[in-house]
């Protein structure tokens, strides 16, 4: 038993959420309005807007779209109206057939309230679906008031773990900070995910010889080798661009050594899946996500996947943070978490100034974990710094 | 190693190895002269033969020429030319062997 089990005993080892019908329990509890289509983006807006405390994802795309991008688009779609940060969806089309049919597949998976306003429904007048859609989701509003936070087991947590911005820091502070997290939670039955396929490059090696069987390991490999090659077929030679310049600058001599820093964030468990873009894990435990190496893409995919909160690890600070879940920023560069008072969630700099130990560290961090499940609002919740980012796999027609 | 010294209580550390197997340490600051080595739970004092700026690592062996550079337990590749303990350990004394694989 690791230092943070020992911490986290009993009763502590669980948050105040909100139980859900189906999967897991929420750490928010929102409205959604969920725009499906580019269109009507501007409606959904306009609705959410009217509508204190609820959330607008709105999708820029959603006609043209074919075959296997459509698919992710729509997984996309669904995944993240079925998230349980979110008490009620409200969805806002154009169409009513593929309104209907989204909104079907979120009632399947999930069980939760939904409403649904289209173009269809109101003769192609975007002024009056906002009246509409402002008083369907009002209504959904007031029922969500009524919910109240429970006591929740810590293994219904599932984590996204990200890193953006790189620095010296990273790899040796941040990264195996938060693995240390990864391990702990999955130690107590909870579910985490790291992505960013190219990130594994050089060390995929070592990801696949911890996964939970032959297959899982084979899916690693042919996931990077996949994407080295889509890479090289575009004249790009990813080997002897990463680590970059500023990388050996500050300190980087291989790819190995820059993936082994990346892949530190996902602690030390077995690999239980390699999850496609946006696919929820059916099991809990460490997974990766095969995904766009792109921060605000990776998030929407973990998002999507379910992932009620993310541990967002900087050097230098990056700002970005899922909409759905509330992003824990956690920088170990002295100056970063000096200059960004309101940005980084968790200072994690006494490491790297050698004044405290990595278990008490640790400690700390998943109490913050705990906390911002229970209600404690993060610097992104506070500035509105969320967003949702949708991930394409293909052009539209 | 070079001039292990008992680990003390307390005592601060301006450099770290991440995995108890690594033949390296990554510096915390500038360092020059000579470095507290975090490994693991204890403090090493390791003589360096030159400075090693902040994120850059010193090695905690000496290693000869193809031998595996050892960083989080693993081989970020190989010694290019004759390693010493306490050198810098960089592009300049050793390749990744994942872009040669692929040469």
């Amino acid at each position: 038993m690791g230092k943070v089990q020992e911490v986290m005993q009993g009763d502590t080892a669980s948050f105040l959420g909100f139980p859900r019908a189906h999967g897991r329990a929420g750490v928010r509890n929102g409205l959604l309005v969920l725009g499906i289509n580019g269109l009507i983006a501007p409606a959904a807006h306009r609705i959410a807007a009217a509508l204190p405390g609820s959330t607008c994802v709105a999708t820029p795309y959603g006609r043209g779209q074919l075959g296997p991008d459509k698919a992710m688009h729509t997984a996309q779609l669904v995944g993240l109206g079925c998230h349980p940060n979110i008490g009620a969806t409200l969805i806002v089309g154009v169409d009513r057939p593929s309104a209907d049919g989204l909104g079907a597949a979120i009632t399947a998976r999930s069980g939760k309230p939904l409403a649904i306003i289209t173009l269809d429904d109101v003769h192609e007048d975007a002024l009056l679906l906002t009246e509409r859609g402002i008083r369907l989701g009002g209504r959904l509003t007031r029922d969500l008031s009524e919910e109240r936070r429970s006591m929740v087991p810590v293994s219904d947590l599932f984590i996204g773990i990200e890193c953006g911005h790189s620095d010296a820091t990273s790899g040796i502070i941040s990264n195996p900070l938060v693995g240390a997290i990864a391990d702990s939670l999955v130690d107590l039955g909870g579910t985490a995910v790291i992505g960013e396929t190219l990130e594994w490059l050089g060390a995929e090696h070592v990801l696949a010889e911890r996964a939970a069987d032959a297959i899982v390991g084979a899916a690693v490999v042919a996931a990077v080798t996949r994407r080295e090659q889509e890479v090289a077929a575009l004249g790009v030679d990813l080997l002897y661009n990463n680590p970059g310049h500023e990388n050996v600058r500050g300190g980087l001599s291989s790819i190995e050594e820059k993936s082994l820093g990346a892949i530190a964030k996902a602690g030390e468990r077995p690999i239980r899946s390699v999850l496609d873009f946006a696919e929820p894990p059916s099991a809990p435990g460490l997974h990766v996500m095969d995904g766009p190496g792109f921060s605000p893409e990776s998030l929407t995919g973990f998002a999507a996947a379910g992932a009620q909160i993310m541990l967002f690890t900087t050097g230098p600070g990056n700002s970005f943070c899922s909409r759905l879940a509330p992003t824990i920023k956690i920088s170990g560069h002295p100056g970063t978490v000096r200059v960004l008072t309101e940005q980084i969630d968790f200072d994690a700099s006494p490491l790297f100034r050698g004044e405290k130990a990595a278990d008490a560290v640790a400690a700390e961090l998943f109490d913050l974990m705990l906390a911002v499940a229970s209600g404690t609002a993060t610097w992104g919740e506070i500035f509105g710094e969320g967003d949702e980012c949708f991930a394409r796999f293909g052009g539209s027609f | 190693m070079a001039a292990i010294h008992a680990p003390k209580t307390g005592e601060a550390w301006d450099a770290m190895a991440i995995h108890p197997d690594d033949t390296v340490a990554v510096a915390l600051r500038d360092l020059a002269g000579e470095a507290q080595v975090r490994i693991g739970g204890s403090i090493h004092k390791v003589l360096l033969r030159e400075p090693i700026p902040l994120g850059h690592k010193l090695a905690l062996r000496s290693h000869g020429i193809g031998e595996a550079v050892l960083k989080y337990g693993q081989s970020i590749g190989t010694a290019t030319a004759a390693i010493p303990a306490g050198a810098h350990v960089h592009v300049h004394n050793m390749a990744s062997r994942r872009a040669r694989k692929m040469d």
